[in-house]
């Protein structure tokens, strides 16, 4: 079905006003960076950017322009978008309640990778959305978020049982701030798989909540924050387990150079009742300047004692050693560098299955390093 | 295998071995917290004008602070005007020996279980193991044993208030310097209310001949206990400072908000041991110690080192994180804790490494065992600033759960502003397997003798670190705490 929807979404600009933005004096937001949000909103409007992105596959594509549907550069396909309303208790996702958009997959439907784009041009904008995915729905996306301002995005996944979900984000804005409150409920032996790409110009904050409500459950979130200049990026993710025999990971990879700053904080909950659960968490950070910053927190929390939960986290630059060896073999030292780099990244973003997506995502990444070193 | 551990988990709810009140004579300073208050005290202490001025600029600053509320724990609100915020043991008036320490004191000693050459130590037993022990009975220190012998090799070793009036210079130099005042609310609280502690100083080139040993122990009923502790090593030294903790029964909550200073300067290494048992509350959680705790050590120094070790096994809830200021350039830090909580203790423990000189090290090997209804969490930051270069960081944590009705966290930070810093981070959370468990039965032991076992095979690292008889103390102290958690 083909859609024609015009911009309907408005947030009401009064209830904003009384919003208040979280301060870094609340210990979940210390790292964050709000006076970036803060100066995006200030961001001038400006034509152009948009379908600036390659398309990856030739699926379903739906663009947002300043958080509104824009059907002429959208091939929505088969897919449905329906008006719902939208209420959150985020300090960030508050902003972007309202009236938004719900994607409805049907039992064991199969759906070619979804691109999303969101264009941004400036000041900024707010959108909710909502994934259904019924019993055994399998589902690809691809998000892509690029222009300057701040884009705020509040996105709500639900999993029936079996339902497969894969989720590739990429934050490519030049200048601005991006953030994103994603919350997910994922149902019995369902697989909810998220990976960020955080290579832009902007400042972010990647914000999660993903819960295992069924038996068997699996949640990924993770991915790769690249940050130069003054950038500061961040991704702060809890996967909460709710039920028995529930396996999360998270894998994040954060690469600071200049006088950035990167900062990952990932949370494993496991509730008294969800007894072998397996979580793991991974967060590593590298260090390319002095001028840089990473930070890291590992968080477990954990009331059951049935369960294996482990965390590892390293900081450092890249191994003098290996790059010994590489030289030693002929390889000159920046592409040396580039390469140990470009693996380090690597094992974020090999976890996205899709190939054509992973391929595009490295490309990104490769850019990104490119310039930085 | 949740059957296997309830079965790992019942037994003995046996009463709380040091729970006895003795009855000494004391002077109270009068109920509530006042400027009033803290010039009583500063008056009792006979302390100099710049103390006092000290003592209520700390309160005033104090008055405009809010409780933290950022750890993982669940505070009750504490009512400041409703306690003591003195008590002197009415004795008498100055103490040659130990034989004049009142009788009813010496008693308690011997039920706070001090370590067997300790007793000897007080007891006055020839050719004894030598260890000087500061013994603060609620809030003033009674008793210093082997003044002298330490007083030869130039050892300062003071109840803080003694200090402030023989050693002014000294203490006033040092007082603060690693905790400020305005660092956190209980420290404020303290810096106003101390009413003693103690004041060690290890002067160039010195080996402390005999381990300093101090036992803080909260008596009287609604009284806080502030203590205060500063140790100084100089150049080149070494002390190694044991501190030991027990607490009577109470029903009512009882505060304790201590502050622990340390300085290290070139070459000087201070190991601080503390075995914590403060009474943790019955089953039910009625009663037990508040024990807010900062603890901090300024690795001032070239090639100085500072290493804490704990083990905390009471309280009703604690609220501590020695930590370690790596100032000077080869510093290093060490923190090795065991944190045990049974019932419905709760601990919000772990250390922060604030890396600033180059070469630093430091390593962190963090132990938590819950049982009961409890919750443990583990709180550290790694901090290595943008001027310290090849700073050198392992943190391990682990956790241990007993029972599916308890909680073990884990919040670890890491802040790293220089690419040539290594650090690591490990943590596990599991349980005591039912193989370990069924190996361990099979050889003859009873259930809870085997839990004690694996227990103490878990914290193993952490209490080889301990001197001898803190060791035994310890591992003792690990078996009884999990008493009735497992069976």
């Amino acid at each position: 079905m083909s859609l024609k929807l015009r911009a309907m979404r408005r947030w009401l600009p009064k209830r904003m006003d009384t919003l208040t933005l979280p301060s870094a004096r609340d210990e979940a937001w210390r790292w964050s960076d709000m006076a970036t949000l803060e100066a995006a909103r200030e961001i001038k409007r400006v034509a152009g950017h948009v379908g600036s992105t390659a398309r990856i596959g030739d699926g379903p594509r739906l663009v947002f322009i300043d958080g509104y549907y824009d059907p002429d550069f959208s091939e929505p396909g088969d897919l449905t978008l329906e008006r719902v309303e939208f209420t959150s208790t985020h300090p960030l996702g508050q902003f972007a309640a309202g009236q938004g958009y719900e994607l409805r997959f049907p039992p064991a439907s199969f759906t070619a990778p979804i691109e999303i784009e969101h264009v941004v041009v400036g000041e900024e904008s707010h959108l909710p959305l909502r994934f259904v995915l019924d019993d055994d729905a399998v589902v690809s996306v691809v998000e892509t978020y690029s222009g300057g301002g701040w884009s705020n995005r509040l996105s709500e996944f639900s999993l029936g049982k079996g339902a497969r979900l894969m989720r590739a984000v990429r934050l490519l804005q030049d200048e601005g701030f991006v953030s994103i409150r994603d919350e997910a409920s994922i149902g019995e032996a369902a697989s909810y798989v998220a990976t960020f790409l955080g290579a832009g110009g902007m400042g972010s904050r990647i914000d999660g909540f993903l819960r295992l409500d069924g038996v068997g459950a699996f949640a990924e979130m993770g991915g790769a924050l690249l940050t130069r200049g003054e950038q500061k990026q961040e991704a702060a993710v809890a996967v909460h387990h709710a039920a028995i025999e529930g396996t999360s990971r998270q894998v994040w990879r954060a690469v600071a150079a200049d006088a950035s700053t990167a900062s990952l904080a990932a949370r494993a909950e496991v509730a008294r009742h969800a007894q072998k659960t397996d979580g793991e968490q991974s967060l590593r950070g590298l260090l390319l300047k002095r001028t840089a910053t990473i930070n890291l927190k590992p968080e477990l929390e954990i009331f059951a004692d049935d369960v294996k939960c482990a965390h590892g986290a390293t900081v450092g630059e890249l191994d003098a050693k290996a790059l010994f060896y590489m030289q030693s073999r002929g390889i000159p030292e920046p592409q040396a560098k580039a390469l140990l780099t470009h693996a380090f990244v690597a094992d974020a973003l090999d976890r996205i299955g899709e190939e054509s997506v992973r391929d595009a995502f490295k490309a990104d990444a490769d850019a990104w390093l490119e310039a930085a070193l | 295998m949740a059957t296997k551990n309830a079965e790992a988990l019942a037994a003995a709810n046996k009463k709380y071995e040091w729970g006895f009140s003795s009855d000494i004579e004391q002077e109270f300073a009068p109920k509530g917290l006042s400027e009033d208050t803290v010039r009583f005290i500063s008056a009792k202490k006979n302390e100099p004008e710049w103390m006092l001025e000290w003592r209520l600029k700390a309160y005033r600053h104090w008055l405009t602070m809010t409780a933290p509320d950022w750890a993982k724990l669940d505070v009750p609100p504490i009512d400041y005007q409703d306690a003591y915020y003195y008590a002197e043991p009415k004795a008498k008036p100055k103490l040659g020996s130990l034989d004049e320490v009142d009788p009813e004191i010496l008693r308690v000693y011997e039920k706070l279980g001090i370590p067997i050459e300790e007793q000897k130590v007080l007891a006055g037993v020839e050719g004894s193991r030598r260890v000087a022990v500061d013994a603060v009975f609620d809030s003033v220190s009674v008793a210093t044993t082997f003044r002298a012998e330490l007083e030869a090799a130039g050892v300062i070793f003071r109840s803080i208030s003694e200090a402030i009036r023989e050693y002014p210079d000294m203490v006033r130099k040092w007082l603060g310097k690693v905790v400020p005042m305005h660092d956190n609310y209980f420290a404020a609280l303290n810096c106003a209310v101390f009413s003693d502690g103690t004041f060690v100083y290890i002067p160039e080139g010195v080996r402390c001949p005999m381990e300093l040993s101090t036992y803080f122990r909260i008596n009287a009923e609604n009284t806080g206990q502030f203590e205060r502790t500063l140790i100084v090593a100089d150049k080149g030294s070494y002390v190694s400072y044991l501190e030991g903790c027990t607490a009577p029964m109470r029903d009512e909550n009882q505060l304790h908000a201590a502050v622990v200073e340390l300085v290290a300067l070139d070459d000087a290494e201070i190991k601080y041991s503390t075995v914590q048992n403060w009474y943790p509350g019955d089953e039910n959680g009625k009663g037990g110690i508040y024990n807010f705790v900062t603890k901090r050590a300024l690795c001032q120094g070239k090639n100085s080192k500072v290493s804490w070790t704990q083990v905390e096994t009471g309280s009703a809830i604690t609220w501590k994180y020695p930590s370690c200021v790596l100032a000077g350039e080869n510093s290093v830090g060490e923190f090795y804790s065991v944190a045990v909580t049974n019932n419905r203790q709760q601990a919000d423990t772990g250390t922060k490494m604030i890396h600033l000189g180059k070469n630093s090290r430091s390593t962190i090997i963090s132990k938590g065992i819950s049982a009961g209804r409890s919750d443990n969490t583990y709180r550290g930051l790694v901090r290595v600033g943008p001027t310290a270069e090849n700073v050198r960081n392992f943190t391990q944590c682990d956790s241990l759960l007993l029972g599916d009705q308890c909680g073990a966290h884990t919040v670890p930070y890491i802040e790293v502003r220089n690419p040539s810093a290594q650090i690591e981070h490990e943590a596990t959370t599991s349980k005591i397997s039912e193989d370990q468990l069924f190996y361990a039965m099979q050889r003859g032991l009873d259930q809870e003798a085997a839990v004690a076992l694996i227990v103490n095979g878990f914290a193993k690292e952490v209490l080889q670190q301990l001197p001898m008889e803190f060791a035994v103390e310890a591992q003792k102290l690990l078996g009884i705490s999990l008493e009735g958690s497992v069976g």
